[in-house]
């Protein structure tokens, strides 16, 4: 044995050459160990398997206040039980954890995902191209197929099959407080048409304590689907048709950026909102802090619960000079994991719970988008049920329905690796006050770059 | 009975065992040396048995995660239990990544602000309620208050108070001329705003580790030193420090780490800002985050952190290098 040398140094004193060549190949042996550590979870076999009982994860039901929307989860669980010999059991993840935290992506990572899950169209890549979403085509008869509205399913598809089925359309307005409008003299005629006219009603009706309007200012997914209309607006588009190559770098992109820089820069709009944001109109406009906001559908039942003696009204997202109108289609789904514990069973599932022509089926969508939440149904013959109903007799329901939705687009499912560049070009321009031109087009460098090494699903 | 006597007297008084007073009874030192030895071996068995469950719960939860995070930094992680042996490619990938080094920025500018002001803050505050006076107890709970409530409570007092027009500290800005300043939605204010929340949040704690410290000073040093004449700031600097050496030792290294990979370095940039405006509150470890659990990349996120683990290592190692393991008294040697 080779004793110690003055040569060695101090640190070989302390760990010989042999255990330290040990110690580098165990953290190798631990690497390889890694993905064996995830095999042994109990998500059961790959591809498929004939569990008796399958888990939903979803950030509604049981929810412990037992709130209409939690209600509709529970007793859809309830009734799938009672006549099918798989049983579906539902696990309750609060919202906040379900969409910002790392509770669903984690049980993924270690092949313990759910059976069931919602998804929304900007994670469908990542998901589908990670092979665990399971074709639901096979189970749709082409009637509900059809009978989904034009565009709803588009994201939702690739090579014509489906993979995940929509359970409401939540579309973008612009809501604006009547009685701020009354104190400087405007009336419902004066909403904006145009951006300029937004930026001149919105300075007319700040104060000391109000902002005239207000747009989505934290970083993340919400902000960037709450942008994605001003730029359609100007014919924008982050991708080319064939997304070979990106287009960011445009005249529509930079002009919408500007538009929102210019609503933080002039002093009309916050940098920062209140309560949960963009999607919290009752803690925004409702408690007097913004007297328009960008927000959706799902505000009419939040202003009734929350705010219900503030007086709103709904416009459409102005336009650029010579613009068209657009709005997003968001909204969540129903995927079957194709790993999970009994993935046929999950898929007949979902076609029961969202996909049938069944009278039940289409109850079942009536009362979740105009009973439990207030959204535009996905399918016709749910929307006929609701009409049906007079649920879209309300002036706010009926003018989402009637105006706003027509002009909607499917939230489109970009991967991470294109939302975040745009995630950050608006908030360099928004907040940070750079220039837009030079945003658009470093952003478009680095989408470029994904782009040249991306293969998966096609990027709509 | 004797004999036991002694040998207590001879090893209790010489643990090493090595020189036994010499007496009539030759074979007393070789069994006193004996008993020695079984003691100490008892209480290293004892020891041993104390902190083994703590052992256990360092190597399952701390070491063999380390570990694997350095083994998953080599490969190319899905997400979905697909795992792609890439070598060092994960680590190369750092040097052109723009937003990893802004966030390391972030994290740098947070550690060097952070871990002093904090420091001498609550070192001050120790000073301040270290004597008795009326109420003292309920000042400290003051300021130790922060630690009890939840962090999410905090942020949105926080984001109440400073938000746009209508908090109340942004209202108090104006009297200084700060009108219609966002903290925390301006990309060059919202940095320096966390850190003073940050800040807040942890003076409390600090400060009770100090006030730990200073009350083991025996008085009789001060005493002494006031009759010689000794000023508060010579007595501050010529027996307080260097008496309170162990503490801020452990002060420090407690905040370096925590300005690094604390509930400043995450927590509360989730709750308050989410790592804007404009990437400006990004820090490393929410730069971790976005990568796992946002982009699904969890072998670039394993490789952030080997590296961001190893300059904590190299960090507390040199400073524990530097104090000799944290021994400031000489005599101890």
């Amino acid at each position: 044995m080779k004793s110690p040398s003055s040569q060695d140094g101090p640190f070989s004193a302390l760990v010989s050459r042999r255990s330290l060549l040990q110690g580098t190949a165990g953290i190798f042996a631990l690497g390889a160990l890694a993905p064996l550590l995830s095999a042994c979870s109990t998500g059961g076999p790959a591809g498929g398997g004939t569990a008796k009982e399958i888990t939903f994860w979803n950030f509604y039901g049981p929810a412990p206040d037992n709130n209409p929307q939690s209600q509709w989860f529970v007793k859809l669980a309830d009734d799938w039980n009672a006549t099918n010999e798989v049983k579906i059991k539902l696990r309750y993840i609060a919202q906040n954890d379900y969409v910002n935290g790392n509770t669903l992506q984690t049980a993924f990572a270690s092949g313990s995902g759910p059976d069931v899950f919602l998804l929304s169209p900007g994670d469908f890549l990542r998901y589908y191209n990670g092979g665990v979403l399971q074709e639901l085509t096979p189970k749709l008869d082409p009637a509900v197929v059809s009978d989904f509205l034009p565009g709803t399913l588009d994201t939702r598809k690739v090579d014509d099959k489906v993979f995940a089925l929509p359970m409401e359309s939540e579309p973008l307005a612009m809501f604006y407080s009547k009685s701020a409008f009354a104190e400087v003299g405007l009336t419902d005629a004066d909403v904006p048409k145009t951006w300029d006219d937004l930026l001149t009603v919105a300075k007319k009706l700040t104060t000391p304590s109000r902002f005239g309007v207000g747009f989505e200012t934290t970083p993340g997914y919400y902000q960037n689907f709450t942008w994605y209309p001003f730029m359609w607006e100007g014919d924008g588009q982050p991708v080319s048709a064939d997304a070979k190559s990106s287009t960011f770098n445009s005249k529509a992109v930079t002009d919408a950026l500007t538009f929102w820089g210019d609503s933080i820069s002039t002093g009309v709009a916050p940098k920062k909102l209140l309560g949960n944001g963009g999607p919290d109109l009752p803690a925004n406009l409702g408690a007097g802090y913004v007297a328009m906001q960008q927000s959706g559908v799902w505000n009419i039942a939040a202003m009734k619960q929350m705010a219900p003696n503030v007086d709103y009204g709904i416009f459409e997202i102005p336009t650029p000079s010579g613009g068209t109108s657009a709005t997003t289609l968001g909204g969540w789904s129903f995927c079957a994991n194709a790993k999970g514990g009994n993935p046929s069973a999950a898929a007949d599932f979902i076609a029961w719970a969202l996909g049938s022509m069944s009278a039940d089926s289409i109850e079942r969508g009536r009362t979740w988008n105009t009973v439990a939440k207030t959204n535009i149904p996905v399918r016709s013959s749910v929307q006929d049920a609701a009409n049906a109903k007079g649920a879209f007799s309300d002036p706010n329901m009926a003018f989402f329905l009637n105006v706003v939705a027509p002009n909607g687009r499917g939230e489109p499912r970009y991967p991470p690796e294109i939302i975040k560049p745009i995630e950050d070009a608006i908030q360099a321009v928004q907040l940070g006050g750079k220039d837009a031109a030079s945003q658009a087009a470093a952003a478009s460098d680095t989408i470029n770059a994904y782009l040249s090494s991306y293969s998966g699903a096609p990027i709509v | 009975m004797s004999t036991n006597l002694a040998t207590r007297a001879s090893g209790v008084s010489n643990p090493a065992g090595a020189t036994a007073p010499a007496g009539n009874h030759s074979a007393l030192p070789v069994k006193a040396g004996g008993m020695a030895k079984r003691r100490r071996r008892r209480e290293a068995r004892a020891a041993f048995l104390f902190l083994l469950p703590d052992g256990i719960g360092l190597t399952v939860f701390v070491g063999i995660p380390i570990l694997l995070a350095i083994g998953v930094s080599l490969f190319s992680v899905s997400g979905f239990g697909d795992y792609v042996y890439v070598g060092l490619k994960n680590f190369q990938r750092m040097g052109s990544d723009t937003l990893l080094w802004q966030s390391v920025g972030v994290t740098l500018t947070m550690l060097i602000v952070f871990v002093p002001v904090t420091f001498v803050v609550a070192l001050a505050l120790a000073m301040l309620v270290k004597d008795r006076f009326p109420g003292v107890g309920v000042v400290r709970a003051i300021f130790f208050l922060p630690n009890v409530l939840s962090l999410v409570v905090i942020g949105v007092l926080w984001q109440f108070m400073l938000v746009d027009k209508q908090g109340v500290l942004t209202n108090l800005g104006g009297i200084f001329g700060l009108q219609d300043v966002s903290w925390l939605g301006t990309p060059s204010l919202a940095l320096g705003t966390l850190i003073v929340i940050s800040i807040w949040f942890t003076m409390g704690y600090q400060m009770f580790l100090f006030l730990g410290g200073l009350t083991d000073i025996p008085n009789e040093y001060m005493e002494a030193a006031k009759i010689d004449g000794a000023s508060a700031w010579q007595r501050f600097t010529k027996i307080t420090w260097p008496l309170l050496a162990p503490t801020s030792f452990f002060v420090l290294v407690v905040s370096i780490v925590a300005a690094v990979t604390g509930v400043q370095a995450f927590d509360l940039v989730y709750i308050l800002t989410k790592g804007g405006p404009a990437n400006a509150t990004t820090t490393v470890v929410f730069y971790i985050y976005q990568q796992a659990f946002t982009f699904g990349d969890y072998g670039y996120a394993a490789a952030i952190t080997t590296l961001l683990v190893a300059f904590l290592v190299i960090v507390t190692g040199a400073m524990l290098l530097v104090t000799r393991g944290g021994r400031f008294n000489a005599d101890a040697d």
